[in-house]
C-alpha cells in the first residue's frame, strides 16, 4: 500500500515533470526557429505564462541544451520560489550565437501535486481500513467455529460426566478438525471411564476372594488339632492376605481420591480431629513413652471430607508413632494456616524427596506396605494444600499448610 | 440367634455359614436378592448379615424393602467397598453396621453380638463367663461383682474375647478391632501383647482365673480350662 502509494506519488511527480518539460522544449523550439528565421529577439506574446529570457551574441556558441529545477528569489514574496527552466544555445545562420533560458513556475504544479497525494494517501487509508475490516469480518467468520472449538476443547474435563460436543461447522477443514476430536475424546472418555470401572470392579473382585481366604483360614485355624507345621503355614497365608487386604485398600483409595469420588466436603475441627486421633494411639504411645503436647487454637477450621481428614491426621499420627525412639516425643502445633507435626526419631534411611511416593518404606518392616504417606499427599494435593518434610538432629517436622490464602496471610504477617 | 446371610459367593457363604453355626445360631443362607427378600418377608430374624452386590440387585434394596414394611431385625452390611465409601452410602438407609471385606470371624461375631445386643436391650446388656461380667450399656466390666478398672482398649479387648470365647482370636483382628483396618502399625503385635498381658494381670489381681490362653502361632484364645 505504501510502496504504491510512493509510487504513484512519483508517477505523477514524473507526469507533470514531463508535461513541464514538453512545454518548455515546444516554447524553446518555437522560439528557436523564429531567432534562426528572423536573426533577432521575437516578441513573446504567447508565452504561456513562461519566463523567457533571450540573448544573442556576436560570437558562435555550441549547440546547448538542459532542463533542470532551479529556485528563484522572488522579492514580491520575499522568498526563494521553485522554477523548472530550460536553458539552450545555439547559433543562427549569421554566425551569430543566442542563449534561450525559459522559466516554468512549480509551485503551482507541487501544490497539484501535493493535493493529489493527499487525497491519493485519504483515499489509500480509507481502502485500507475498509479491507483490514473486511478482512477481520471474513476472519472472525471464518475461525468462529475454530476457536468454539479451542475453547470447548481446552474446558474439557475428563472425570466430567459431559462428553465434548463440538457443533457443525459448514467449512470442510474445521469439520473434520471436529470430528477427529469428537472422536479422540470420546475414546478417552471410554477409556477413562472403563478403567475406572475396571478399577472398582477389581477391587470389589479382589476383596470376596481375599473374604473367602481369610474365612477359610480362620475356620481352619480353629482346627484342634493342628500340627506345628500346619500352623506355621498358616500363619503365612493369614500374613500374606492381610498385606493383600491392606495393598488392595490402600490403592483403591489412592485411586478414588484420584476419581474426586469423596467430593463431599464439610467443616471439620482439625483440633478435635488430632485430640481423637492422639487418643486412639493413647497406649501405643504410653507404652513406647512417647509425650505429646499439642497446641491447637479452637477455631482452625477445614473445609474437607470428614473421611479423609480422619485418614489424613490418622496416617500422619501413625507415622509419627511408628517411626518414634522410645522415651520420645510428638508435638503437633495448629494455626489458621498450617499444622505442623514435630517427631523424635530415627534418621530418615530414605530419599526426603521420595518420601510421598508410592511404595517408599522407612524401614524394612515386612507389615508396611508404604502406601501411608502417598495417601497423605493425594489428599493434600486434591485440596490444592502443601505439604513439607524437614528434618535436623533426627528431629522430624512435617508442615501441613492447609490454607489456600497462607501466603497473602503470611505477607501481611511480615508487613505488620 | 436366628441369622440369614446374603451372600452371592458360594464358597464365602459357606464358610460364615460353618463358623456362626459353629458358634452355636440358627443360620439361613440366600444368594440372590429374591430369595433373601422372600425370606425376610416369611421369617423373623435376630440380624442379617448382607452383602450388597449381588447378582440381582442391590442389596440396599432388602431394607428398604424391611423399613417400607416395618419389618425388624438387625443389618449388617458386608462390603467389598472400604468403611468410608458406605459412610458416604450404606448406612444412611437405615443399616445397623458394617463391614469390610474381608474380615475376621472374630469381627464379625463381635459385630453381630453388639447389634443384637443393641436391638434387645431389655435384659441382654449383660454378658457373664463365670464370675466375670460386662455391662455393656455403662462399659464397665466386673470380677465378682468387683468393678475392674480397665482402659477403653483394655475393655474393648476383654469384650472382644468374651464375644469370641472358644475360639482362637489372631493378633490381626485384635490389632483391626482396637484400632481400625485403616491404621497400620508396624510394632503393633507388640501392643496386642503388652495389652493382652495388662489385661490378664487386672483380672488375675481381682481373683478371676486366667482365662486367656496364648496359642503358637495364632494368637489367643478366651476358654475355661
Amino acid at each position: 500500500m505504501i510502496a504504491s502509494g510512493v509510487l504513484l506519488y512519483f508517477t505523477i511527480k514524473r507526469v507533470i515533470y514531463r508535461q513541464i518539460d514538453n512545454s518548455l522544449i515546444t516554447e524553446k523550439t518555437i522560439i528557436q526557429d523564429q531567432i534562426e528565421q528572423s536573426d533577432s529577439i521575437p516578441d513573446f506574446e504567447a508565452t504561456f505564462g513562461h519566463q523567457i529570457e533571450v540573448k544573442l551574441l556576436d560570437h558562435t556558441v555550441h549547440n546547448f541544451q538542459s532542463i533542470k529545477d532551479t529556485d528563484i528569489y522572488d522579492f514580491r514574496l520575499n522568498s526563494f520560489l521553485p522554477y523548472r527552466c530550460i536553458f539552450c544555445s545555439g547559433n543562427t545562420g549569421q554566425s551569430k550565437g543566442y542563449l534561450i533560458t525559459i522559466f516554468q513556475i512549480l509551485s503551482e504544479k507541487e501544490e497539484l501535486l501535493k493535493d493529489v497525494s493527499l487525497y491519493m494517501f485519504f483515499l489509500f487509508l480509507l481502502l485500507l481500513l475498509i479491507s483490514i475490516l473486511i478482512n477481520y469480518l471474513i476472519a472472525w467468520r471464518l475461525w468462529r467455529p475454530f476457536y468454539y472449538s479451542v475453547n470447548k476443547a481446552s474446558n474439557f474435563n475428563i472425570q466430567s460426566d459431559e462428553p465434548l460436543d463440538l457443533p457443525h461447522t459448514d467449512i470442510n477443514e474445521f469439520s473434520r478438525l471436529n470430528t477427529v476430536f469428537s472422536r479422540m475424546t470420546r475414546k478417552m472418555r471410554n477409556d477413562y471411564l472403563n478403567l475406572k470401572e475396571f478399577n472398582e470392579n477389581a477391587a470389589h473382585e479382589i476383596q470376596t476372594p481375599l473374604a473367602v481366604i481369610r474365612s477359610k483360614t480362620d475356620l481352619l485355624m480353629q482346627n484342634k488339632n493342628l500340627k506345628k507345621e500346619s500352623i506355621d503355614l498358616i500363619k503365612s497365608i493369614n500374613d500374606a492376605t492381610t498385606k493383600l487386604f491392606r495393598l488392595n485398600q490402600g490403592l483403591l483409595l489412592i485411586s478414588k481420591i484420584e476419581n474426586q469420588y469423596f467430593d463431599e466436603k464439610g467443616r471439620v475441627s482439625l483440633k478435635q480431629i488430632i485430640e481423637n486421633c492422639l487418643d486412639n494411639y493413647k497406649e501405643i504411645m504410653q507404652l513406647k513413652n512417647i509425650s505429646t503436647k499439642m497446641e491447637a487454637s479452637d477455631d482452625a477450621i477445614i473445609e474437607i471430607n470428614e473421611g479423609l481428614a480422619d485418614i489424613l491426621i490418622s496416617n500422619l499420627i501413625s507415622n509419627a508413632v511408628r517411626y518414634n525412639i522410645d522415651g520420645g516425643f510428638i508435638k503437633c502445633h495448629v494455626d489458621d494456616i498450617c499444622i505442623i507435626f514435630t517427631n523424635s526419631g530415627l534418621p530418615l534411611l530414605t530419599d526426603p524427596e521420595k518420601l510421598f511416593m508410592r511404595f517408599q518404606k522407612g524401614n524394612d518392616n515386612p507389615q508396611s506396605v508404604g502406601l501411608g504417606l502417598s495417601i497423605v499427599k493425594k489428599i493434600v494435593d486434591t485440596y490444592g494444600m502443601k505439604i513439607t518434610y524437614s528434618s535436623h538432629d533426627n528431629i522430624h517436622e512435617i508442615k501441613l499448610i492447609y490454607s489456600q490464602n497462607a501466603n497473602s496471610k503470611g505477607h501481611s504477617m511480615t508487613i505488620s | 440367634m436366628k441369622l440369614l446371610i446374603v451372600e452371592d459367593d458360594g464358597a464365602l457363604r459357606r464358610s460364615i455359614n460353618d463358623y456362626l453355626k459353629m458358634e452355636g445360631h440358627i443360620c439361613e443362607t440366600a444368594q440372590t436378592l429374591r430369595q433373601a427378600i422372600y425370606k425376610v418377608a416369611d421369617n423373623k430374624y435376630d440380624c442379617i448379615i448382607l452383602d450388597i452386590g449381588l447378582p440381582d440387585g442391590n442389596g440396599i434394596d432388602i431394607i428398604r424393602e424391611m423399613k417400607s414394611n416395618k419389618l425388624t431385625g438387625g443389618i449388617l452390611i458386608l462390603s467389598a467397598r472400604s468403611s468410608l465409601d458406605d459412610k458416604l452410602t450404606g448406612l444412611n438407609t437405615g443399616a445397623d453396621d458394617y463391614l469390610t471385606k474381608p474380615f475376621h470371624f472374630a469381627e464379625l461375631s463381635a459385630r453381630i453380638n453388639s447389634i443384637y445386643r443393641r436391638n434387645n436391650l431389655s435384659g441382654m446388656n449383660e454378658i457373664k463367663f463365670n464370675e466375670i461380667r460386662i455391662n455393656t450399656t455403662d462399659n464397665l466390666a466386673y470380677v465378682n461383682d468387683n468393678l475392674l478398672n480397665l482402659t477403653k482398649k483394655e475393655y474393648d479387648l476383654l469384650l472382644f474375647f468374651m464375644t469370641n470365647k472358644d475360639r482362637i482370636i489372631t493378633k490381626e483382628s485384635i490389632v483391626e478391632h482396637l484400632w481400625g483396618d485403616e491404621v497400620t502399625l508396624t510394632d503393633s503385635f507388640d501392643f496386642v501383647y503388652t495389652h493382652v498381658k495388662n489385661l490378664r494381670k487386672k483380672i488375675l489381681a481381682s481373683g478371676s482365673g486366667n482365662y486367656i490362653k496364648c496359642i503358637y502361632g495364632f494368637g489367643y484364645k478366651f476358654k475355661d480350662d
